[in-house]
């Protein structure tokens, strides 16, 4: 072509800074997660626990109506058990909204060959993978430590300073044992959407993953006459933790180290699926 | 005009055949074998387990002799050296320091059949920890509990899941499930040949399971008394099961595939009646595949000490439907829904941008 | 069930045939009447073309109406696919298995033995030039071979009928013109070849019969000429080669059919659009009689191009 035809130039205005360029894939995602009727109303039933949790901090500081009931104070007590029940509940909650969420992350773009469209775009795999776990990080706090750290807040007004400084171990309780919870679902949901390309199997997997892992888990206890077992139920590492976080006395028989062991060992083994799968290409042999 | 049996058993045969590469030999059926090997891979660590411990306690046994007797006679209270005194030795001995207090000191004995393992405080013996000589009867129970709480409730269950959903939703996903409706074949005798496809693939890989954990249940043992009384009674009954399993769960799981868009949904409420079975009433235990697969199991399993004492009220007992029943309303039931997914395969269209 | 009239056994009949998903058209009110031969439907996206091929052929039912292949109604699957070939616009095939074996496998659901599946299977890949690559695992092959072997497949058990949705698409030039040859060959067997295509000008070439589709309603169908002679709102163009092409457009500008005469731009013919062909054609031999030479006439718009042009081109938006 003559030089004088050549007329294209490439963009050159102002770009968008890279560290935010993951933010695209969650966009699309939470206008359509909230299109379903069914998840928006799962969504606001999980508020549901915490609004409970409200009325009893109130109750507890209520002294009206604990006289009314002959009810001793220290009977109402808000304490390491009280938040660890709540992360308990609100972590149950969130394993159901993983299962419900999780499979749409991924699955989608494998069925539909979108991958190759994202990675031949200046887009790394871990920015995809950090777009993709974003939906369900910033949902999953929204039901875990969201409300459990306006309830703190909540507790400390009504109780005082003191109390704030006896117990600020409990926000901290909060916050890592909620992030340590939505990192291993996040992982597992990222990692089971990758694996198989049909959401409906994803779901499956998500659950089947915790609920056959405490399966074989009792089952190798009882033939192995072991509690080792028990490091395959994620339900139960994952008490032995907010047990420690919380201050109070675990009943899973599961030694602390060993359990982080076991969620770190779970994360690693997500992480790889994820990069076996996470491709812009797929090789047929 | 007679039906074309021929005909139509030639076309079961060729779905079958069709369906065998993609249930038997894909890589995404890999994760169903890994299911029904894992408990052959418990059982088996435990038969080696065992023989290595009881070969262990015997060599302890024949270096360093002491009677049952003798190790019964020992009892709280008593020193250290009193112990050792009586039994001589320890086969091991354990010393843990503890901040602020004095030592705890363990120390283990065998009788060549059980082990003792002593718990000394501030040498003076506080616990007394015997563990048995595991018996084939004891192994039974465990084997009974981990059959029909783990083995049938989730492995089979997740392994039908995975290969029966697959055989008519997975296709729709897969975009290639017109291909079966281009061809000249009654919808529901195509049907009944997914159905049997998965049906083979699973009762092979389930049962072949079932017969390898039994094999590893029996291996430390000399099962010759057992075999010879009602041994393969119990081994052809938790076969059976497995079959039957199979054949339940399938057609349920088949036909989910075919009625619903999403078939996690049925799935999730299966699961959640029949983990809630043992609560409900006799009525609505028989609207379980369970109920019948655990009154067909040859032992019942121990219930639960570790169940909550408050939901361990809860928990209903009904008479088990003689075997005959049970397995009559099994097939019966699988009929009736097999029948019904054909009557919705006839009326099956293809659309797949909706799914 | 009564029996087909004898005529109809002998073609394919949609009578008033819609279907509506949901409240989005598919197909409304199409009645239609294929010969053997090679019929094309044509239309744009969204117009119809796949929606009424799968209405034949059973994977999907329409809301009204009524379809027979060769006096075979979709509801009789176990003998309608002895009949008929499909080559759906789907590009997925059943996971892990050859191009051999998807073809064996499939004609096994046909009842045929072992011997009988093996010898039509490998016909049908010779036919579509794929016997080195027959025995590699279909996710292996190109685009084009996935076409070829989708075709193989709908071939295999010698249909009478073919519905082929762009049966044409991702093949290289050379594969297509021996595709296009097949297809003549199948037509001139006295089998019905049902086509979809975008290439309108391979559509022109191939085509015994047309049928024009837009926004699901059949806007034309037959042979082309003859739906071009009833589109009465646009003058036929005719191209006419001659010596003194200046000379020739005075004599004609008389003529009251023709409605516009211009010059060629290499100045070496004229350009006429004329209301009615015929007559104009009797008039040019008398102009030949006079002394202008004239080399060639030729129609320029009687062609499925100009046709879709002037049926559906007009409906699209933005024009």
């Amino acid at each position: 072509m003559a030089v004088y035809k050549r007329t294209y130039k490439g963009y050159s205005g102002g770009l968008t800074p890279a560290w935010s360029r993951f933010l695209i894939l969650p966009r699309y995602s939470f206008a359509r997660l909230f299109q379903s009727k069914f998840l928006l109303l799962f969504f606001l039933a999980c508020y549901i626990y915490p609004l409970g949790c409200l009325g009893y901090i109130y109750l507890a500081h209520n002294l009206s109506f604990l006289k009314a009931f002959n009810v001793s104070p220290n009977l109402l007590k808000i304490d390491g058990t009280f938040f660890l029940t709540f992360c308990s509940f609100q972590g149950a909650m969130g394993y159901l909204m993983t299962a419900f969420v999780g499979p749409s992350l991924v699955s989608p773009d494998l069925t539909n060959n979108a991958l190759p469209l994202y990675f031949c775009r200046p887009f790394s795999r871990a920015e995809y993978v950090i777009g993709r776990m974003s939906v369900l990080v910033y949902v999953l706090s929204l039901i875990t430590w969201v409300p459990g750290l306006i309830l703190f807040a909540i507790q400390w007004s009504l109780a005082g300073w003191t109390w704030a400084k006896d117990n600020w171990w409990i926000a901290g309780g909060l916050l890592v044992g909620s992030a340590i919870w939505i990192v291993l679902l996040s992982l597992i949901a990222m990692a089971m959407s990758a694996w198989v390309k049909w959401k409906v199997a994803a779901g499956t997997l998500i659950i089947g993953i915790f609920i056959a892992g405490a399966g074989f888990g009792a089952a190798i206890n009882s033939v192995m006459r072991t509690r080792y077992g028990s490091l395959i139920n994620l339900s139960e590492v994952i008490a032995t933790v907010w047990a420690k976080l919380f201050r109070v006395n675990p009943t899973t028989g599961i030694d602390l180290f060993d359990a982080w062991m076991s969620l770190a060992a779970a994360c690693v083994i997500c992480l790889w699926l994820l990069t076996r799968k996470v491709r812009a290409f797929e090789v047929v042999k | 005009m007679t039906p074309p049996y021929g005909l139509w058993w030639a076309q079961i045969r060729a779905v079958i055949r069709l369906e065998m590469k993609k249930t038997f030999f894909a890589r995404r059926g890999l994760w169903v074998y890994l299911l029904a090997l894992a408990p052959v891979l418990l059982f088996m660590g435990r038969a080696i387990d065992l023989m290595r411990v009881r070969e262990t306690r015997l060599a302890l046994a024949t270096a360093h002799p002491v009677s049952a007797e003798t190790l019964q006679s020992i009892d709280t209270g008593m020193t250290i050296d009193e112990v050792i005194g009586k039994l001589g030795e320890p086969d091991s001995r354990r010393t843990f320091g503890r901040r602020r207090r004095g030592p705890v000191v363990m120390m283990s004995y065998t009788d060549g059949q059980d082990d003792y393992t002593f718990t000394f405080i501030d040498d003076e013996l506080r616990d007394i920890n015997r563990r048995d000589h595991p018996s084939l009867q004891q192994d039974s129970l465990i084997y009974a509990t981990v059959f029909q709480f783990f083995y049938l409730r989730l492995a089979i269950f997740f392994g039908c899941v995975g290969i029966f959903m697959n055989l008519f939703r997975g296709e729709l996903v897969d975009k290639s499930l017109h291909f079966y409706l281009l061809a000249p074949i009654r919808r529901e005798v195509l049907v009944v040949g997914k159905y049997l496809a998965g049906l083979i693939a699973t009762v092979v890989i389930f049962t072949t399971s079932t017969a390898l954990q039994l094999w590893m249940l029996l291996l430390p043992y000399d099962a010759s008394a057992y075999l010879a009384g009602a041994g393969w009674h119990h081994i052809a009954a938790y076969l059976g099961v497995t079959a039957l399993a199979c054949l339940g769960y399938g057609s349920v799981f088949l036909a989910a595939g075919l009625l619903v868009r999403n078939p996690i949904i049925p799935a999730a409420t299966v699961l959640l009646w029949e983990s809630l079975v043992m609560f409900l009433p006799a009525a609505l235990k028989k609207i379980s595949v369970i109920f019948y697969l655990q009154s067909l199991c040859p032992v019942v399993a121990p219930p639960d000490r570790d169940m909550n004492p408050l939901l361990a009220l809860l928990v209903s007992n009904a008479k088990a439907p003689p075997a005959a029943w049970a397995i009559t309303g099994l097939v019966v039931l699988t009929l009736v829904i097999l029948a019904l997914a054909g009557m919705r395969a006839r009326r099956l269209e293809i659309n797949y941008g909706t799914d | 069930m009564t029996a087909p009239p004898p005529i109809e056994q002998s073609l394919v009949v949609l009578d008033d045939i819609s279907r509506f998903y949901g409240e989005v058209l598919g197909v409304n009110r199409v009645t239609l009447t294929i010969p053997s031969g090679i019929t094309s439907l044509v239309g744009p996206n969204g117009s119809g073309k796949t929606t009424l091929m799968n209405i034949i052929t059973g994977l999907v039912r329409p809301t009204r109406g009524s379809v027979r292949i060769l006096g075979v109604t979709p509801s009789e699957p176990e003998r309608l696919f002895r009949l008929v070939g499909y080559s759906t616009q789907f590009d997925s095939f059943p996971k892990g298995l050859t191009g051999f074996q998807f073809i064996y496998s499939f004609l096994r659901l046909f009842g045929y033995d072992h011997a009988e599946c093996e010898k039509l299977a490998w016909k049908s890949i010779e036919r579509v030039n794929l016997v080195e690559a027959a025995k590699r695992k279909v996710a292996a092959y190109s685009k084009g071979m996935r076409q070829r072997i989708k075709l193989a497949q709908a071939l295999a058990h010698d249909p009478r009928v073919l519905v082929l949705d762009e049966p044409l698409n991702g093949l290289d030039p050379l594969v297509r013109a021996e595709t296009i040859a097949l297809f003549r060959e199948l037509a001139l067997e006295g089998r019905h070849v049902i086509v979809s295509s975008h290439i309108l000008h391979e559509v022109d070439m191939i085509s015994d019969q047309v049928i024009l589709l837009s926004n699901g309603y059949v806007v034309a169908e037959g042979k082309i000429q003859g739906v071009r002679d009833e589109i009465v709102d646009h003058p036929m163009e005719v191209l006419i080669r001659c010596n003194r092409p200046a000379e020739l457009a005075s004599k004609v500008f008389h003529e009251e059919s023709v409605v516009e005469a211009r010059l060629h731009a290499d100045g070496g013919g004229l350009l006429i659009k004329t209301r009615d062909a015929n007559r104009f054609y009797r008039l040019l031999n008398h102009i030949a009689l006079n002394g202008i030479e004239i080399e060639s006439v030729a129609p320029m718009d009687d062609n499925v191009n100009s046709v879709y042009e002037y049926l559906i081109g007009g409906e699209e938006p933005g024009r």
